[in-house]
């Protein structure tokens, strides 16, 4: 191969998937416009969206790269089913997305009082965080084998389809479900 | 961004998934706080130009999906035996090409996509300033991604370690904390904040 095939090949395949992401970011751009309002409410929530944003991407892009791994082996079916593997890996994904969440929160809040900054309280910050982290882990996690498994039948190469739904699926959802949280947690506190 | 596969993929048993993944999860979440500080004390500039926090999410994970493809184009490669980065290989500048070329598109397109949305929801900003805040940032991003990824892929490749472990999940997390910090820093200095 020539450079310019490289160089071709790699923009073609590549170019699709990015530009899907960035309509996907840019949704989550226009709903964190709307989320500034809220920030006067609890400072340090600005900390936690980056934060938030990208443990989507690592929780849920290894659960894409297990299941994709398992399914180019043949260790999982392509499909909804009672498989202990399948199971176990959602279950750990479940355990790691709502339990970084919550660290999320509290190291947010630690770091804020560390260099000094005004913070809201802890239970607020871990509050927002579990009730977004929750929502988000359920919809990403069966959105993301709904999309891995039809793919797969389909004949796409689970490998390629892996980081660009985590990543647009994550930031549309996890900004919308942050915006609900904080509603939520303004409500009832 | 995109972290393709943490923690050994062997596994399906749920507390080995969970006790090898939460370490690395936590320490990649202290390294993105200092992109959400970065965010915290840009508040004020972000209250007064929407326009920017429209940005935002690209921003933090362009340069990480960026990184991602290239740093596993460059795993594959030592997993197949390519293990010489030789400044000779054609194979290798048609990567970095690539790359560059995918930014140069995707960060005109966020220019390009944040001046509509401004148009449409009425906090423009001019178009020239858009591309200008997004191409440099963008492009910085893009070359700290692609030498963050040699650099990350070779040293784990010299050490032994499976680049796709836990190289590729801190690359990319690295990267958009850059994104961020340098977002923020250029759009201060083009507006004048």
């Amino acid at each position: 191969m020539t450079t310019r095939d490289v160089f071709w090949s790699i923009y073609r395949e590549a170019l699709p998937i990015l530009l899907i992401a960035l309509g996907g970011g840019l949704f989550a751009g226009l709903v964190l416009e709307g989320i500034l309002e809220s920030v006067e409410r609890f400072p340090g929530l600005l900390v936690m969206v980056p934060v938030f944003l990208a443990t989507r991407g690592n929780v849920y892009g290894a659960l894409g790269g297990r299941i994709s791994s398992g399914l180019h082996q043949g260790l999982i079916p392509p499909r909804f089913e009672r498989n202990e593997r399948l199971i176990n890996a959602v279950v750990a994904s479940f355990i790691n997305g709502i339990g970084i969440s919550i660290v999320i929160g509290v190291i947010t809040w630690i770091a804020l009082l560390v260099i000094g900054w005004e913070v809201a309280a802890v239970y607020e910050l871990v509050g927002i965080m579990l009730i977004a982290g929750v929502l988000t882990s359920v919809v990403l996690i069966l959105g993301l084998l709904a999309l891995i498994f039809t793919g797969y039948k389909y004949g796409y190469d689970p490998d390629n389809l892996v980081g660009p739904i985590v990543t647009t699926l994550g930031d549309i959802f996890g900004m919308l479900f942050l915006l609900f949280a904080i509603g939520l947690v303004e409500v009832i506190v | 961004m995109v972290a393709p596969s943490g923690g050994s993929l062997g596994s399906w048993d749920t507390k080995t998934i969970v006790t090898n993944m939460f370490p690395l999860l936590i320490v990649l979440s202290i390294i993105v706080l200092a992109a959400g500080i970065t965010l915290e004390d840009a508040e004020e500039m972000l209250n007064e130009y929407g326009l920017l926090a429209v940005m935002v999410p690209t921003m933090v994970d362009m340069g990480g999906n960026l990184g991602a493809i290239l740093s596993s184009r460059l795993s594959t490669r030592f997993h197949l035996g390519t293990t010489e980065l030789d400044p000779r290989d054609r194979v290798l500048w048609g990567n970095v090409a690539a790359i560059l070329a995918l930014a140069a598109t995707i960060f005109t397109a966020l220019a390009l996509g944040a001046y509509a949305l401004g148009v449409l929801f009425g906090f423009a900003l001019p178009l020239s300033t858009l591309l200008v805040i997004s191409l440099v940032s963008g492009m910085s991003v893009a070359v700290i991604a692609i030498v963050f990824s040699f650099a990350a892929t070779y040293a784990s490749y010299r050490l032994g370690i499976d680049p796709d472990d836990t190289t590729i999940p801190i690359v990319t997390n690295v990267v958009d904390v850059c994104g961020m910090v340098i977002f923020i820093g250029v759009s201060a200095l083009v507006l004048g904040f």
